[in-house]
């Protein structure tokens, strides 16, 4: 199979052999893929600069192995400025793309929800909120959505002022209808339905929200990204 | 070709080099025990040697046959500037072509989440001891400026900022002798973005 010039953004690269490079990519129609640069660190590589992670990118590659062979790419717009601690979110939900996205299934609105989360990163001044609204679209299109409308067992809608407990593989219940699952308030599911997600408070509240959820993806793998901001904000 | 066992042997232990392949692997093979036997005596002790002797130095992590390597005892090496850099032989390019009289410290890699490469495995916490020490006023950045190059680099900003140390970052845009249409459009944009007074 050969795919020409393929929207796709660079998730993970790490050095093969002697000049070359083992990508893990994530494409607009081929969802994530494991593709081989041959010489892509040479001297004389034209690639050399542009196979770099937050740039976005037009593939080419041949092969329809779990690993393919890079036959050509040219940048399909200017690297996404992502400095200092932007970097670290932007790698963060790379590890979390390379560790949850199954190779091989498209899925093409969370690429575009990729881009946005991106261009996101670049501008705002808290990057929090899109890191959330991100995270909350990987739940929806690995199939495991959080169910953000409705409290579980009576079937009404989630009031803003009540306060619940979140039972992963149920959605929110009434705080006195059970004692596990995450606590969190009606504002903040509303909120992150809504994706408004500007009040402190409530990030606070969802951030435990998605990341139990995540965690529960990632079967108790830790990621190694949070290692890098838990020892940043501790220092 | 049938070879006996041990050039088999031979050739695959050679072809842990860069570059070397099994074509590449047999020359060199055959070429040691053809032409060469006294030459491949001579590998074979310095090997030894090197792999006996060369640690790594306790203050910069960089390759060393004593505890501390002779850059970071040089008397003429400036101890407050210190380039954090990656590879030792990222160090042999700068000594080779740059002016700089501070000295080092050696990665030996960049963070790289993926593949469980965080502060513990850079050594960090010995950088941290240095800086705590004092004698440190600047420290710069050369790590590669890659995305894992520019998040190692900001990390380890922060560690000085939080010390009031002076972190800086080397330079990136336009090689030397390079035409601008040939330059891809990341490294323009950050020659324009770093761009100074003339």
């Amino acid at each position: 199979m050969r795919i020409l010039l393929q929207p796709a953004f660079i998730l993970h690269r790490r050095p093969y052999r002697d000049s070359s490079l083992l990508l893990e990519v994530f494409t607009r129609e081929h969802g994530r893929l494991g593709l081989v640069a041959r010489g892509a660190v040479s001297p004389r590589s034209r690639l050399k600069g542009l196979l770099q992670s937050f740039t976005p990118l037009l593939l080419s590659w041949t092969g329809d192995g779990d690993l393919a062979t890079l036959s050509g790419g040219e940048e399909a717009g200017l690297p996404v400025p992502l400095l200092h601690n932007r970097a670290l979110a932007g790698l963060y939900i790379n590890e979390l793309l390379v560790r949850l996205l199954p190779r091989r299934d498209a899925q093409p609105g969370l690429f575009t929800a990729y881009e946005v989360l991106l261009a996101d990163l670049a501008i705002v001044a808290d990057e929090e909120p899109p890191l959330r609204r991100f995270e909350k679209r990987l739940l929806e299109e690995l199939g495991y959505g959080l169910s953000l409308d409705r409290e579980v067992a009576s079937g009404m809608p989630i009031a803003a002022e009540a306060h619940y407990r979140y039972v992963l593989d149920q959605g929110p219940l009434m705080v006195d209808q059970t004692q596990t699952g995450v606590p969190i308030s009606g504002r903040s599911l509303l909120a992150l339905r809504d994706g408004m997600l500007n009040d402190p408070a409530v990030l606070k509240e969802v951030k435990r929200l998605t990341r139990a959820a995540l965690a529960e993806q990632l079967q108790g793998r830790a990621l190694k990204t949070r290692e890098l901001y838990r020892i940043k904000r501790e220092g | 070709m049938m070879a006996s066992p041990l050039l088999n042997q031979l050739m695959a232990a050679l072809r842990c080099l860069p570059g070397v392949g099994p074509k590449s692997a047999q020359r060199m093979a055959l070429h040691l025990l053809e032409r060469d036997r006294e030459g491949a005596g001579k590998l074979i002790e310095a090997l030894r040697i090197a792999l006996d002797r060369i640690g790594h130095c306790r203050l910069c992590r960089d390759l060393s046959e004593t505890e501390i390597c002779t850059l970071c005892t040089h008397p003429n090496r400036d101890p407050a500037l210190l380039c954090v850099i990656e590879t030792p032989a990222d160090v042999l390019a700068v000594e080779q072509s740059t002016s700089f009289q501070g000295r080092y410290f050696v990665l030996m890699g960049h963070l790289s989440p993926l593949d469980g490469i965080g502060p513990a495995e850079l050594g960090l916490e010995i950088l941290e001891t240095r800086l705590d020490e004092g004698e440190i006023r600047e420290i710069i950045l050369a790590t590669n400026p890659t995305v894992e190059g520019e998040a190692t680099a900001y990390y380890i900003a922060e560690l000085a900022r939080e010390r009031g140390i002076r972190a800086t970052r080397i330079a990136h845009g336009v090689p030397l002798g390079g035409e601008l249409g040939y330059v891809d459009g990341g490294t323009l944009a950050h020659a324009f973005a770093g761009r100074r007074e003339v």
